[in-house]
């Protein structure tokens, strides 16, 4: 499995998927050094690890910052054990604050928690509560997400049976409304619709989706993207598992039913394209949408991007296009021009 | 063929009766099509008349049947629509015929709509065969349903063929009492032609066809013709015959029923109910014609882009070119820009006209509310007819409105009589009389605003009456009536696409029902929008749509795109369908919220 993808030589290295620290530290160990083997570790500008509260402890995180991880990213999501708990989350407030704690002294110097506003029996109050606390732990970087109900979710249909109780419509836009506040008095800027951070600490790697750009994946569910298609690898980690041991490497380049592949005409592409830029505070640049696409974004949406100048819903800043903060609160909105 | 081995009949049958199973059977059964090319109801031919199942065009199947009599008949069957506002169209294939079969279920009994089909084929002095179909069914009370015949309608039922036409059972008596007891055609090949013109149909390649029943004479391939209401000429193309596929013939001879084709341009030019006659040798008077059809439910439609415009009036002149009965005119709407003002049958037509515009032209549109015809008496005494809410004038010009009413005949089982008659009282119906048909069931009359009809009568009916009920109608003529006009508000300006008409002593209510609905309908956008409905300058209802606080995906990395970028697509999707009024996205189902104001919320 050499190198195929155009990816960047020091190019940032993400373990992601929930909870990768289910695998004892051997296992990561053993990951991580195949990929070192094969060149796709290679001295990367950025190395993170997700993890939950509740399963690291001192040792392990001490041996993933060995293996070269410098950033981890905590679950966190509340600081309440009863909304943790409505969550379905294994941790109490407690571990979590503990987690952080014995990652610091791991030495990770660049941590970020991820949060939830909107959650199941959260009010105001709580939320402000918890952002508090978690600011005392002086983090480099938050993840704040409103939650949304997605059709088909188990939290879904036990909202419509009445079995758990979400803020209201008007709490959580005053939680969202919030965070941004909170956190930037802080210090932690809002970079991205969600994330937040001290100035040079935002996450390389998201970065890199939020600017389109191709990435490489591995593992169950995970997806690669080289520019014009992407592949996402099934699911089923015991068919991923079997199939890939199989695998010869000219296998790699062909359809196989160990993934699906998407490939991306220009127009969608540059539809993509525009929906992640537009995510990050600093916006657009037209200039290189126009260089990578041949073509002119300003030209092409004219009509709609002027009905979001006129909302104000964005602003245009000789070649680039950002949402303004009321923009992004209606991001849908803007998104919708480019599909 | 000898004239007096020709029958000319049609069917009268309710919606569901079994005609167009019955009609496949003859003519399978003829031997006119083999089994292997019998396409199931074969005669419902447009997409439209198989999904509703329902007829709405004329057809007219020519087939040879050899009777137990050893001797050849020519069948021509004409197949007649069974909806009210098709009413016309039976009427037309009726005075074609000299005989119909009256087809009911025999589990269900007589329907509004057969009586007032039967009634019709009287007027027109036909021979009536009554045919009891589904006898296959456990439910099927054959002598029930010949005893109501004969009570109701007052013929003789005891020779009615009992039959199903699904299994084929009693198919053969129909065809031998065809043959027997409906009339030849009393005609004559040497007399002067005469035709009547009973439905016509657009060929892009043939120009206008023209559907005929030849009374006397006889038509060639390249001789002359007169169309005798309009002196027009034309030479005669193509003769022929449906089988039912059209086959061309050397010659229709009096007694037949066919097509011809002659270069007509526009169905205009030969209208439907014209006679047709030999333009060397034209006979003395034409034929007696039919009433016109008249529009009597009006709307407006509205192309969804702008830029549609021309695409929608070359879509209305396609159809036109085959409906006669479509009108439509160009109309300017503040909100809505520029569309037409069309006018239907009833509401049964509306949606078809609609859906064919939708789907065989692409075009998405905004239709709004049907409403009916005003006669407005004005103070300086001239007299305005109104077709369109927002034209309605300003009440200090007006001495009186008059609106049309209808009179309908329900017929129910017993036990709904109640929930029929609160309903039609509350629909502003007056009751005239009530007679029992059997035991069981129940025939009411009531005289009802042709309005409340089209608004949701006929739903209603059927959901208070759980689908027992049926309904046929016919205009009785204009009544006087306390009407106001109650526009509605959003933001604060008038939209008049939303205008609605209603009658004083109700405005206050619908006012307020209809802002509900209205906010209900409207999608929440990132402003608040007040929904007002107002009488002229007085606002009666209020209720705001409230502001959308975000619509943001708080989570999107690199494995999510494909997902959500679906999501906002399918999101837009449901916005192409919505109308920008000023700073208000409205969905379709906004300009119809008149119509279901009384559906839970």
């Amino acid at each position: 499995m050499q190198c195929e993808l155009p990816v960047a030589k020091e190019a940032t290295i993400y373990f992601g998927g929930g909870t990768p620290t289910v695998l004892s530290t051997e296992q990561i160990a053993k990951v991580v050094g195949s990929l070192k083997e094969y060149g796709w570790w290679n001295n990367p500008a950025e190395a993170t690890i997700e993890a939950n509260p509740g399963t690291v402890n001192d040792e392990k995180l001490k041996a993933l910052r060995e293996l070269g991880f410098d950033r981890i990213s905590l679950g966190v999501q509340s600081l309440q054990d009863n909304e943790l708990r409505a969550l379905g989350r294994i941790h109490t407030a407690e571990q979590a604050l503990y987690a952080i704690e014995e990652a610091k002294q791991a030495d990770f110097r660049r941590i970020n928690a991820d949060l939830m506003s909107g959650i199941p029996c959260q009010t105001v109050e709580s939320f402000r509560n918890t952002m508090n606390k978690i600011l005392q732990m002086n983090l480099s970087h938050i993840s704040a997400y409103s939650l949304i109900l997605e059709e088909g979710t188990p939290l879904e249909r036990m909202v419509r049976e009445d079995k758990v109780q979400l803020p209201d419509e008007k709490g959580s836009y005053n939680m969202y409304e919030m965070t941004t506040d909170i956190l930037a008095k802080a210090g932690l800027q809002r970079y991205e619709i969600s994330n937040y951070a001290a100035p040079g600490e935002e996450s390389l790697h998201n970065i890199v989706y939020w600017h389109y750009e191709p990435y490489a994946a591995f593992g169950a569910g995970a997806c690669s993207f080289t520019g014009s298609e992407r592949r996402t690898n099934t699911a089923d980690v015991l068919q991923y598992i079997q199939g890939s041991a199989n695998l010869s490497l000219s296998a790699l380049k062909t359809e196989s039913d160990l993934w699906q592949t998407e490939s991306l005409d220009c127009k969608t592409q540059i539809g993509e394209a525009m929906i992640m830029g537009l995510r990050m505070s600093d916006g657009v640049n037209l200039q290189k949408i126009q260089q990578r696409f041949g073509i002119d974004i300003l030209e092409s949406y004219g009509k709609e991007i002027q009905t979001l100048l006129d909302r104000k819903m964005a602003e245009c800043e000789g070649r680039t296009l950002r949402l303004t903060p009321y923009g992004m609160r209606y991001g849908n909105r803007a998104f919708e021009v480019f599909v | 063929m000898q004239k007096d081995h020709i029958r000319n009949f049609s069917i009268i049958a309710h919606i569901d009766h079994g005609k167009s199973t019955l009609a496949d059977r003859l003519i399978e059964m003829t031997g006119t099509l083999s089994k292997r090319e019998m396409e199931e109801q074969i005669l419902d031919s447009m997409d439209l008349e198989k999904e509703r199942g329902i007829t709405i065009k004329d057809q007219a199947v020519q087939s040879i049947y050899r009777a137990k009599n050893g001797e050849d008949y020519m069948l021509n069957f004409i197949d007649t629509p069974g909806h009210v506002d098709f009413n016309y169209e039976v009427s037309r294939a009726l005075a074609a015929c000299e005989g119909a079969l009256l087809v009911i279920d025999a589990s269900q009994g007589i329907e509004a709509q057969t009586l007032a089909n039967t009634y019709l084929a009287l007027d027109n002095n036909l021979e009536i065969i009554p045919v009891i179909n589904k006898i296959d069914l456990p439910s099927a009370d054959p002598d029930k349903v010949r005893k109501e015949i004969e009570d109701v309608i007052g013929i003789d039922a005891s020779e009615a063929v009992l039959c199903s036409a699904k299994t084929g059972e009693g198919v053969e008596e129909i065809l031998e009492a065809i043959v027997e007891r409906i009339p030849a055609p009393e005609c004559d090949d040497n007399k002067p032609l005469k035709a009547l013109v009973f439905d016509s149909k657009f060929d892009s390649y043939k120009g206008v066809l023209l559907y005929l029943r030849v009374y006397d004479g006889t038509i060639r391939k390249g001789m002359k013709i007169e169309m005798m209401a309009t002196g027009a000429t034309y030479e005669v193309t193509e003769v022929g015959v449906f089988k039912p596929t059209p086959v061309n013939v050397d010659v229709l001879t009096a007694g037949e029923v066919g097509f011809l084709a002659a270069a007509i341009k526009t169905v205009g030019e030969a209208r439907v109910g014209d006679t047709v006659t030999d333009a060397a040798h034209p006979a003395d008077e034409p034929l007696p014609g039919y009433r016109k059809a008249t529009p009597m439910v009006f709307c407006g439609l509205y192309p969804v882009e702008n830029t549609d415009y021309d695409n929608l009036r070359d879509a209305l002149e396609k159809l036109h070119l085959n409906d006669a009965a479509l009108l439509f005119e160009p109309e300017t709407s503040t909100a809505l820009g520029f569309g037409f003002r069309c006018g239907f049958l009833g509401l049964l037509h509306m949606d078809v006209i609609k859906e064919r515009l939708e789907r065989e032209y692409k075009l998405d549109l905004i239709t709004t509310a049907p409403n009916v015809v005003y006669q407005i008496d004005k103070t300086s005494g001239d007299i305005e007819l109104v077709d369109n809410p927002s034209a309605f004038p300003d009440p200090t010009v007006i001495a009186t409105v008059s609106e049309p009413y209808v009179t309908a005949t329900i017929i129910v089982p017993k036990d709904y009589v109640g929930a029929v008659m609160e309903l039609s009282q509350e629909k502003r119906g007056e009751y005239q009389n009530m007679t029992y048909l059997d035991e069981d069931r129940v025939m009411i009359h009531y005289s009802l605003p042709l309005s409340e009809i089209i608004y949701d009568y006929f739903d209603r009916l059927k959901s208070c009456s759980r689908g027992y009920a049926s309904l046929d109608y016919e205009l009785s003529g204009y009544k006087p009536s306390d009407l106001v006009k109650v526009d509605i508000l959003l933001n604060g300006d008038p939209v008049d696409a939303l205008s609605a008409i209603v009658h004083r002593e109700n405005a206050q209510v619908q006012g307020r029902r209809l802002v509900e609905r209205l906010r209900s309908l409207i999608p929440r956008q990132q402003f608040s929008i007040p929904v007002q409905a107002a009488i002229g300058n007085k606002v009666i209802a209020r209720e705001d749509v409230a502001a959308l606080r975000k619509d943001v995906l708080a989570k999107c990395y690199g494995g999510d795109i494909t997902r959500k970028r679906k999501l906002l697509e399918k999101q837009k999707a449901g916005k192409k369908r919505m109308k920008q009024v000023g700073t208000v996205e409205l969905p379709q189902e906004a300009f119809m919220a008149i119509l279901s104001m009384d559906k839970k919320k």
